[in-house]
């Protein structure tokens, strides 16, 4: 996957898109138009899982206290958990 | 029953015997065991320049930096704090972050995924039953224990008490105000990117010369020629400058006397009002009429122990990583509301210290040599008198020498020593 040097910066690669990313985490995000209104895609670009994110869901976000934002951080909360 | 005192006791240091008032040994810049006491009894005891405040502007920014042999990320938390992280898992020792730079709250470890704040403190970590449970371990990365800046320069200290930053600083901290007060918002950022140049030479060369007032003339003299600088002449038998031992180790070549005798605003910079009008109308209606002072006398050329040296337009941060090798990183002054002068400092400083910069290469030549001869048998000693004869006591109590006095450096193993044998 090569990165290209275009108008919109080193973080925007063809096919995939604009990628936020840093050495812990590469996730592509775009505008996606294929259900009945536009909602955000965003890829895992390590293990291709994605996620929609409808306007409402954007915005619990935004409104998420940093507390409850930093619980989620912990690779325990839903990522990696025990399962036995 | 009378206290004895057992001379054994007193913890002795390896440096005592090698340091004299107008000698010091040349064992003092090749010895590993040295270099691992001064390791303890300085780097990671008295205040050291990290970086500055203004390298993390936003809040979850950070930057990777060098304590000595220390690998250290410079943090701003989410509500605007510094910190420093020693880059260090504390599972199994990896090193955490691995990039130069970034924005991130938090960090997570690639090797099990344990995850921590940006401010250190443990997050959580995969499949927590092996350890009881969720939040059943109270390990974080390491921190430095003492965090403090002054006027954005942030300084570390390895050891949980001592004296304060504003203590050690002491009257350095004037210096700082000067260069700060170039600024037409009183503001320094040192945000223009460092270069690090790596040295085979002991990092006391380069602390040592930084206000040497004696070698200018002779090893700078081809650039000077080059350029027309009016610098050497500063630096001479004839000058009005001073050296001054600012107590703690700083020392400073104090040319205020010189271009106060021109009394020519930004001659200190080689350059006339006239083609940087726009900073000396704003400096004028920030400061009135003490903005022509500020313009005559110009920025401070402070060295301030132990690694940390204000060149005026550059500065520089000395970390050393073995008796013979350390790294010097260099980035041009930027002025807050300076933008004129900004832009003419980064092209000045690529000139003289940018990786074809003159400047940095004829003093690093000298360190390399210097390093060199040190390991010859014969003489034993480097000399460091030069001005004991003529050396005075300013108004404020600091040792004053001529232009060319090795004042600074006598002011430097004075410190040295008062920490090595503490
Ligand atoms: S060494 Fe960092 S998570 Fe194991
Ligand atoms: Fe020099």
């Amino acid at each position: 996957m090569g990165i290209e040097m275009n108008d919109r910066g080193p973080f925007d690669i063809p096919d995939i898109g604009p990628v936020v990313g840093s050495e812990f985490a590469e996730i592509s995000v775009n505008v996606d138009s294929e259900a009945n209104s536009t909602r955000l895609r965003l890829e895992d670009l390590r293990t291709g899982r994605v996620r929609y994110l409808d306007p409402l869901e954007l915005e619990t976000i935004i409104w998420l206290a940093d507390g409850h934002l930093t619980e989620l951080l912990d690779p325990s909360a839903d990522r990696w958990r025990d399962r036995s | 029953m009378p206290t004895v005192i057992n001379p054994d006791a007193v913890p002795k240091s390896l440096v005592s015997e090698l340091i004299r008032p107008s000698q010091v040994h040349g064992s003092l810049y090749t010895d590993p065991a040295i270099f691992a006491e001064e390791l303890t009894k300085i780097w990671f005891k008295t205040w050291v320049f990290v970086g500055h405040e203004s390298e993390v502007p936003e809040p979850n920014d950070y930057v990777r930096k060098q304590m000595a042999t220390q690998d250290v990320v410079m943090t701003r938390d989410r509500d605007g704090d510094i910190h420093l992280l020693i880059n260090r898992c504390a599972h199994r020792g990896l090193q955490v972050c691995d990039d130069q730079k970034g924005n991130s709250s938090s960090f997570r470890c690639p090797y099990h995924g344990w995850t921590y704040r940006n401010s250190g403190e443990l997050l959580g970590y995969p499949y927590n039953k092996g350890y009881g449970g969720k939040g059943r371990l109270e390990l974080g990365m390491g921190k430095v224990p003492r965090v403090e800046s002054y006027r954005g320069f942030v300084f570390g200290s390895m050891a949980d008490d001592g004296p304060s930053l504003l203590e050690h600083l002491g009257a350095a901290t004037g210096e700082i105000d000067r260069l700060a007060g170039l600024s037409p918002k009183g503001e320094v950022s040192l945000d223009a990117g460092w270069l690090p140049h790596k040295t085979r030479a002991n990092w006391k060369f380069l602390a040592e010369n930084e206000t040497d007032g004696y070698h200018p003339q002779f090893v700078h003299g081809s650039i000077f020629g080059v350029t027309g600088s009016p610098i050497g002449a500063l630096y001479s038998d004839a000058s009005t400058a001073v050296t001054r031992a600012l107590g703690n180790g700083h020392s400073e070549n104090d040319l205020r006397p010189e271009f106060r005798k021109f009394a020519e605003p930004m001659r200190w910079f080689g350059t006339t009002p006239e083609r940087v009008p726009n900073y000396v109308a704003a400096m004028r209606e920030a400061y009135g009429e003490d903005a022509e002072r500020r313009m005559i006398e110009g920025a401070p050329h402070v060295m301030i122990f132990p690694n940390l040296f204000i060149a005026e337009i550059q500065v520089f941060n000395i970390q050393p990583n073995a008796a013979n090798e350390c790294i010097s990183y260099a980035t041009a002054v930027q002025l807050r509301g300076g933008a004129e002068l900004n832009r003419r400092m980064i092209s000045q400083s690529i000139g003289s210290v940018g990786p074809a910069g003159m400047l940095l290469a004829d003093d690093t030549e000298m360190y390399e040599r210097n390093q060199q001869g040190v390991s010859m048998l014969d003489p034993e000693w480097l000399d460091v008198r030069r001005g004991l004869v003529r050396e005075t006591t300013d108004e404020d109590g600091f040792t004053i020498g001529a232009a060319t006095d090795e004042t600074g450096m006598r002011g430097f193993w004075k410190q040295y020593r008062a920490l090595m044998e503490a």
